[in-house]
C-alpha cells in the first residue's frame, strides 16, 4: 500500500487547488479522479469568471483550468486518472479501482473534493432521448464540439441555466425559451440580460408539463404555475424542440464522506445533508477535509479557495508549514473567500428575495421577471449617466462579487471600491476615451460604450460580441433592445478583435439618435 | 451537428477520422472522442431500450454518472458511451435490456 502525506479525491478546481497548495508546502500529494482528463467541469466553462484579480476574474474557465493543472504539475502533484475511489475507510485508507485492478492507498490527511452532480426533474416524457442535464449539453458542445440539439428549451434560470443557455446560442443552437417555476430569475441579472437581448423569451412561474415524442423529443409543453406550483389549466404553451435542458440545481457528492462516517447535517430544511466542517473545511474526522461543491454548492471561484484553505491546513496539521505561515496564508485566503460571500447572491441570502441593493437602489423587477432592464429604469443606477461624448453605460444593477471593470479603465472612470459587490459607479469627469477595455473586461457583458449624438441624427453604440459570424464594417443589420425586440436598423462602423480582449469582440454600430440608450444587440439581416 | 467554428473555442483541431459501425451500418467519427459524441454527430440519439418497458434512452448526463447512455461496444454490454473513447473499427450496438443474457 502506497502512503501519501495528502490524498485528494477529485481533480476539479477545488481538488487541484488543494493539491497544489499542499505540495507547495512540501507534502507528497496524490490526486485521484475517475475521469480520463483532469479539471472537473472547469474545461467546459468557456465564459469569463467573476470576482477580482485574486479570484482569476475575467479569465475563462478553461484557461483557469490550464493554469491550475500547470501549477499542480510544477509542484509535483501525482494525478491518477481513470481512478475511481470506491471506498474511504478508517485511518484514511482509500480503495481505488484503476482499470481492472483494485489498489489501496493511505493518506495522512485526505481532502474530499468530489464536487456535485446535477439534479433532475421528472415530468411526462422526461426519460426520452433529448432530455438532458444542462451540464450534459455543455459537455457536448464545449468539450466534444457537437451540438446537443438544434432547437432547445432550457429549464432553470439559475446561473447554470443562464450561462449554458447563452453557450447554446454561441454554439449555433436556437434557444426557444428559458423557463423557471420560480417567480424570479435565480442567477445573475447580467447573465439573464445577455440571453434576453438576443430575443430569447423568459417564462418565469412556468414549468414543463410534458415532453413529446415516441423515440426522441419532438416538442415540449410548458404551463404557468400557481402559488402552490400547480399548472394553471389553459396556460399551456407548446414549442417544437429536439432538446430539453434541465438546470435545476446540483447536489453535493457526499458518498465518500458518508462512508467514512463524517457528521452530516442539513444547513436548511430541504437543503440536503452536507458535511459539518470547521472554518478550514475539516470534517468531524480529524485530518479529513471537504472542499468545493461537496461541502456546499457554490461557484468554482469559491471552490478553488476552499481547496487552498484545506490544503494549507493539512500542511499545518502535519507540521510541514509553521503555524505563523499557515495563519498568515489562511488570513489571505479567507479574506478572498469572504469577498465572494458578499452581496445578494451570497450563500446566506439563498432563498431570500432581496429587493434593494446594499446602496439602496431598487432591484429591477423587470430583470427578475423578464431577464432584462426596462428602458426607463436604466438611468437610476450609478453606472449609467446620460452625458455628451462617448461614455460607458454600465448596466450592472445587482450586488455581485466582481470588479475587473474598475481595473480595466486607464482613465479611472469606473469605481467599484474595496467591497467588490458594490455597484460600479461611472465618473463622467474622469474623461472616457472610448478605448473599450471595460467592455471586454466585464464578465457579465453588461458594459456598452455610447455616444448619444454623433451628428446627422445618429448615436453610436459599442457592444460586446461573442457570436459568429462577426458583422463586417458597413454591414447593415437589425438593432435589438434589451428585451430582444427589433427597434431599428443599425449600421456597423467598426469591429475590434484584439487578443487581450480574449474573444470578446467590440462591435460599434450607429442607430437613430433616439435609440442610442436602447439598442443593445446587433443581428444580421434586415430590421423586420 | 458538429461545431466547426466557435466564437470562443475557435476552429476544431484536426483529429484522425476513424470508422465504426452502429447496428451494422458504417459511420465515421474522430478517434478518441466519446462514442456518444460521434453518434450525436451522426444524428443517432437512441442508445438503448430499457428492460421492462422497452423505452428508449439517450445521453443524459454526459459525464459518466447516470449510465443512461450504455450500449453494447465490441460485444460488451453496459459500456458508458459518453466517457468511452471511440477507436477504429469499433462495433457499437443499441442495447436491449441489461444487455447480457436477456438480449433480444
Amino acid at each position: 500500500m502506497t502512503r501519501y502525506d495528502l490524498i485528494v479525491v477529485g481533480a476539479g478546481p477545488s481538488g487541484l487547488s488543494a493539491a497544489a497548495e499542499a505540495a507547495a508546502n512540501g507534502l507528497k500529494v496524490a490526486v485521484f479522479d475517475e475521469n480520463a482528463r483532469p479539471g472537473g467541469q472547469l474545461f467546459k466553462q468557456i465564459h469569463k469568471f467573476f470576482g477580482s484579480k485574486e479570484h482569476k476574474a475575467k479569465l475563462r474557465g478553461y484557461d483557469i483550468g490550464t493554469e491550475l493543472l500547470k501549477e499542480a504539475q510544477e509542484q509535483g502533484v501525482e494525478v491518477y486518472l481513470n481512478a475511481v475511489v470506491a471506498g474511504l475507510y478508517a485511518d484514511k485508507e482509500i480503495v481505488v479501482r484503476l482499470g481492472e485492478k483494485v489498489a489501496h492507498f493511505k493518506g495522512d490527511t485526505v481532502i474530499i473534493a468530489t464536487g456535485a452532480s446535477e439534479n433532475m426533474l421528472t415530468f411526462e416524457g422526461w426519460t426520452l432521448p433529448g432530455v438532458m442535464g444542462a451540464g450534459a449539453a455543455q459537455t457536448m458542445m464545449n468539450i466534444n464540439r457537437v451540438k446537443p440539439g438544434e432547437r432547445v428549451l432550457m429549464l432553470g434560470s439559475g446561473n447554470v441555466g443562464l450561462v449554458v443557455g447563452f453557450q447554446l446560442l454561441q454554439a449555433g443552437c436556437e434557444l426557444v425559451a428559458l423557463v423557471d417555476a420560480a417567480p424570479r430569475v435565480g442567477g445573475y441579472g447580467v447573465h439573464a440580460a445577455k440571453v434576453a437581448r438576443t430575443g430569447v423569451p423568459f417564462y418565469l412561474s412556468h414549468t414543463i408539463v410534458k415532453a413529446e415524442g415516441t423515440d426522441r423529443v419532438t416538442g415540449v409543453t410548458i404551463g404557468e404555475v400557481d402559488s402552490k406550483w400547480q399548472v394553471i389549466p389553459g396556460s399551456e404553451k407548446r414549442f417544437d424542440v429536439d432538446t430539453i435542458c434541465i438546470a435545476v440545481g446540483l447536489s453535493s457528492s457526499t458518498q465518500l464522506l458518508k462512508m467514512a462516517g463524517c457528521e452530516l447535517a442539513e444547513r436548511a430544511a430541504g437543503a440536503g445533508y452536507l458535511p459539518v466542517c470547521s472554518d478550514v473545511g475539516e470534517t468531524s474526522i480529524s485530518g479529513l477535509y471537504a472542499a468545493g461543491d461537496v461541502s456546499g454548492i457554490e461557484e468554482a471561484s469559491s471552490a478553488m479557495l476552499e481547496g487552498r484553505i484545506a490544503g494549507i491546513s493539512a500542511a499545518g496539521k502535519l507540521g510541514f508549514a509553521a503555524q505563523e505561515a499557515v495563519t498568515a496564508r489562511l488570513a489571505t485566503l479567507t479574506t478572498a473567500l469572504e469577498a465572494l460571500h458578499e452581496g445578494m447572491f451570497a450563500p446566506k441570502n439563498r432563498g431570500k428575495s432581496v429587493d434593494k441593493t446594499e446602496e439602496g437602489y431598487d432591484v429591477s423587477t423587470n430583470l427578475l421577471k423578464k431577464g432584462y432592464l426596462a428602458d426607463e429604469e436604466i438611468t437610476k443606477y450609478p453606472g449609467v449617466k446620460s452625458v455628451s461624448g462617448i461614455h460607458p453605460v454600465i448596466e450592472c444593477t445587482q450586488n455581485i462579487p466582481c470588479n475587473p471593470c474598475q481595473d480595466s479603465c486607464p482613465k479611472k472612470c469606473i469605481t467599484v471600491g474595496g467591497n467588490i459587490v458594490t455597484l460600479p459607479v461611472f465618473d463622467e469627469k474622469a474623461g472616457c476615451i472610448g478605448c473599450g477595455q471595460c467592455i471586454a473586461a466585464c464578465s457579465g457583458q453588461a458594459i456598452f460604450l455610447v455616444n448619444e449624438d454623433i451628428g446627422d441624427g445618429l448615436a453610436a453604440v459599442t457592444i460586446p460580441s461573442e457570436f459568429l459570424p462577426l458583422p463586417e464594417k458597413g454591414e447593415r443589420g437589425a438593432a435589438l433592445d434589451r428585451a430582444g425586440n427589433v427597434i431599428g436598423t443599425a449600421e456597423v462602423t467598426d469591429v475590434k478583435s484584439v487578443k487581450s480582449f480574449d474573444h470578446t469582440n467590440l462591435v460599434t454600430f450607429t442607430v437613430p439618435k433616439e435609440l442610442g440608450m436602447r439598442a443593445r444587440f446587433w443581428r444580421k439581416g434586415a430590421a423586420i | 451537428m458538429r461545431i466547426t467554428e466557435h466564437p470562443i473555442l475557435g476552429a476544431s483541431e484536426e483529429r484522425r477520422t476513424v470508422t465504426f459501425t452502429h447496428d451494422g451500418a458504417a459511420y465515421t467519427g474522430f478517434e478518441g472522442e466519446p462514442i456518444a459524441a460521434a453518434l450525436k454527430a451522426a444524428g443517432i440519439v437512441i442508445h438503448r431500450y430499457t428492460k421492462k418497458y422497452h423505452s428508449p434512452r439517450g445521453v443524459f448526463c454526459a459525464i459518466g454518472r447516470c449510465t443512461d447512455c450504455v450500449m453494447v461496444v465490441n460485444g460488451q454490454p453496459n459500456v458508458r458511451t459518453c466517457v468511452t473513447p471511440l477507436a477504429e473499427g469499433m462495433t457499437v450496438d443499441t442495447q436491449h435490456g441489461a444487455g447480457g443474457e436477456d438480449r433480444q
